[in-house]
């Protein structure tokens, strides 16, 4: 698989490349396969989604990524390099920003938001207490908080949920990242504040230069934000490449299936038989294949290598040329 | 097609206090609302949280009592009743709650959830219920064995089906969809959405479906109401409403949605709604409204007709074409 990447034309090295990462996690149901060689790269300054059904392991390959992977976690295979160090190894401090989903329950509603922010500010960033709430209060501005100057003095609940997620934004940027890492930032938001969020989130980063990784499930919101994007099914990479290309082209049978359940483009609404199998009982061969209209005898045998295919993306599927029937696509 | 619920000038207050000495207003959640579902359709309500899509819904369901105006059912009118009275009038109008995992006894088995809906209609009868229980779970593509199971063993998709299972079998007129489709996955969602409609057609049932998800609204609905701060600001077939519409927080509302496919447009509204507690003058919208002058801070707009079904309370909307 890594001759896969090795080809790849990368004038600037990456900011974060996951190589052939596997997690393991032993269950009481036995061992949970929940990645299995997943291989992606970002540029830096770049923008990637990470997409893909519940159960597909987007949070597993986030917290290997921001280094919190839960207890009894093993990786037995693969590299997560971020700016060509394994930070699986020797991980880096205050360089990667975290965004969470929900902007209520990841404050702490007794302590002043300026206190939670400075905490974090004090254990990563150097600089005296003063030049930090200079930087939060430049930062509050930034992100268009109202009243920024006493936004540090308020408790959660003086914020609404759009004014607390863009504090937490403000709190990703404090240390001046290189990389910031969101988690479905918007679930929680309405819609007219959702793009207002998206607008500032991809703005602040692109303007300081920094790279955006993007969990969402929302394909919509995908377009809005990110140039590349991954698609996981069952722990492992079915589509990789532009966004643009994938949206308009999908080319895994398991990504051509999801699209076409999407409200603004199914023709009928069918869905995709059957469900994503438990992590600890993955069928072999290609995880796609007991739900897949043109298996073959094949793809229950061997691993799918990602293929590159002509605009540089990458698919998981030695079919990937081969129509769908047209009731699998509505 | 004959009118199966209808609501005038509804008003339902919340949080309203009345003591011996003082009295404390309310908010009102819903202000004004006048509706009409036809029988057989699937009638959309959208708007942003806390516009009081789900007040309404309660207050159709006979949860919540209203403060003013009335509702009809099938013609008789039905408003007026102390809640439990008012959940009797109107057992053929049932709800479907937003989290079904939440709406299920984690210590029962789902058949027993099942079959203390028919108890309470007076289905004593258990090898009846049984027949039924079995027939509505075939009905939602369920497997019958399953109702020996608890809800923690079933998936998100199966939760949902056991969710309109539950009131299927009380055998419903109009059922109220609370977001039917949040917090599924796009391949179980579209599922469900396939199910609901198979379901409809096989049942005969009139739909009011709750939601804020105008890609999912606008492939299923045959109207859409828009609310703004417990007001409905527009309201029109569907196709029209995407197709033409007139409000400007409609328009808003629709550009911010995230589309398949489309490049983020420039964000049209700042701002959050503002509080029930403190409703703006005139048009509750005009502080974030873009075509916003002197007269929307001062006069309340009246409903006006766009076109045929297509209704809208804006000053400006001719300018907004």
């Amino acid at each position: 698989m890594s001759d896969m990447l090795a080809d790849s034309p990368e004038a600037a090295p990456s900011l974060l490349s996951v190589r052939d990462l596997a997690v393991h996690i032993r269950t009481d149901g036995g061992l949970a396969r929940i990645l299995d060689g997943v291989s992606f790269d970002l540029p830096p300054g770049g923008t990637l989604g990470i997409v893909g059904e519940s159960g597909c392991g987007k949070s597993t390959l986030l917290r290997a990524i921001l280094g919190i992977l839960p207890k009894g976690a093993r990786v037995p295979q693969g590299q997560v390099l971020f700016q060509g160090q394994d930070i699986l190894r020797a991980p880096v401090r205050g360089r990667i920003g975290f965004i969470p989903q929900d902007p209520y329950l990841s404050l702490n509603p007794v302590f002043r938001a300026g206190d939670q922010l400075l905490e974090g500010m004090r254990r990563h960033a150097s600089g005296s207490r003063d030049e930090h709430r200079r930087k939060l209060v430049s930062l509050f501005q930034a992100v268009q908080l109202p009243e920024p100057e006493n936004a540090l003095d308020k408790y959660p609940h003086q914020f609404s949920g759009g004014q607390r997620q863009r504090l937490l934004i403000a709190a990703a940027l404090a240390c001046d990242p290189d990389l910031v890492v969101a988690d479905e930032p918007t679930t929680a938001l309405d819609v007219t504040t959702q793009l207002e969020i998206l607008a500032l989130l991809r703005g602040l980063t692109a303007e300081r230069g920094m790279g955006l990784l993007f969990v969402t499930h929302d394909f919509g919101v995908l377009s809005a934000v990110c140039e590349d994007v991954a698609v996981l099914y069952a722990g492992r990479v079915a589509d990789w490449g532009p966004t643009g290309n994938v949206l308009a082209d999908p080319r895994h049978p398991y990504t051509r299936m999801l699209l076409a359940c999407h409200p603004d483009r199914a023709t009928d609404l069918v869905g995709i038989p059957g469900t994503v199998p438990a992590a600890t009982a993955q069928p072999p061969g290609c995880r796609f294949h007991p739900r897949c209209p043109i298996a073959r005898p094949v793809c229950s045998q061997a691993v799918p290598e990602p293929l590159r295919i002509f605009d540089g993306s990458r698919v998981a599927c030695p079919f990937h040329a081969d129509p769908l029937p047209e009731v699998a696509l509505g | 097609m004959a009118e199966l619920i209808a609501a005038r000038d509804l008003v339902v207050e919340l949080g309203a206090e009345r003591g011996l000495l003082k009295r404390r207003a309310g908010v009102r959640a819903v202000d004004g609302v006048s509706l009409s579902v036809a029988a057989g359709e699937t009638f959309g309500v959208v708007g942003e949280s806390g516009c009081g899509k789900t007040t309404l819904a309660r207050t159709l369901l006979g949860l919540q009592r209203e403060s003013g105006g009335e509702i009809r059912l099938e013609g008789a009118l039905v408003s007026g009743a102390s809640p439990a009275q008012a959940r009797r009038q109107r057992a053929a109008v049932q709800y479907v709650h937003q989290d079904p995992g939440a709406a299920l006894d984690p210590w029962w088995r789902v058949g027993a959830t099942l079959a203390e809906g028919l108890r309470i209609q007076g289905t004593t009868d258990r090898a009846e219920a049984t027949v039924r229980i079995a027939e509505i779970l075939r009905a939602v593509g369920l497997d019958p064995a399953l109702g020996d199971r608890y809800p923690h063993e079933l998936s998100g998709g199966q939760q949902r089906r056991i969710g309109l299972a539950r009131i299927l079998l009380l055998r419903p007129k109009l059922v109220i969809l609370d977001e039917p489709t949040a917090g599924l996955d796009l391949s179980v969602q579209a599922a469900v959405l396939r199910l609901l409609r198979d379901l409809r057609d096989r049942f005969g049932l009139t739909y009011l479906f709750i939601s804020h998800d105008l890609s999912v609204v606008r492939r299923v609905c045959d109207q859409v109401a828009v609310m703004y701060l417990g007001r409905i600001v527009e309201q029109a077939p569907t196709a029209e409403l995407f197709a033409q519409p007139r409000h400007p927080y409609t328009r808003a509302l629709l550009a911010a949605a995230p589309r398949l496919g489309a490049q983020a447009s420039v964000p049209g509204l700042r701002g959050d709604p503002p509080s029930l507690r403190a409703i703006p003058s005139g048009c509750r919208f005009h502080p974030r409204c873009p075509l916003a002058d002197a007269i929307c801070a001062a006069e309340e707009p009246t409903k006006q007709s766009v076109a045929a079904g297509h209704d809208v309370c804006c000053h400006h909307w001719r300018d907004a074409a």
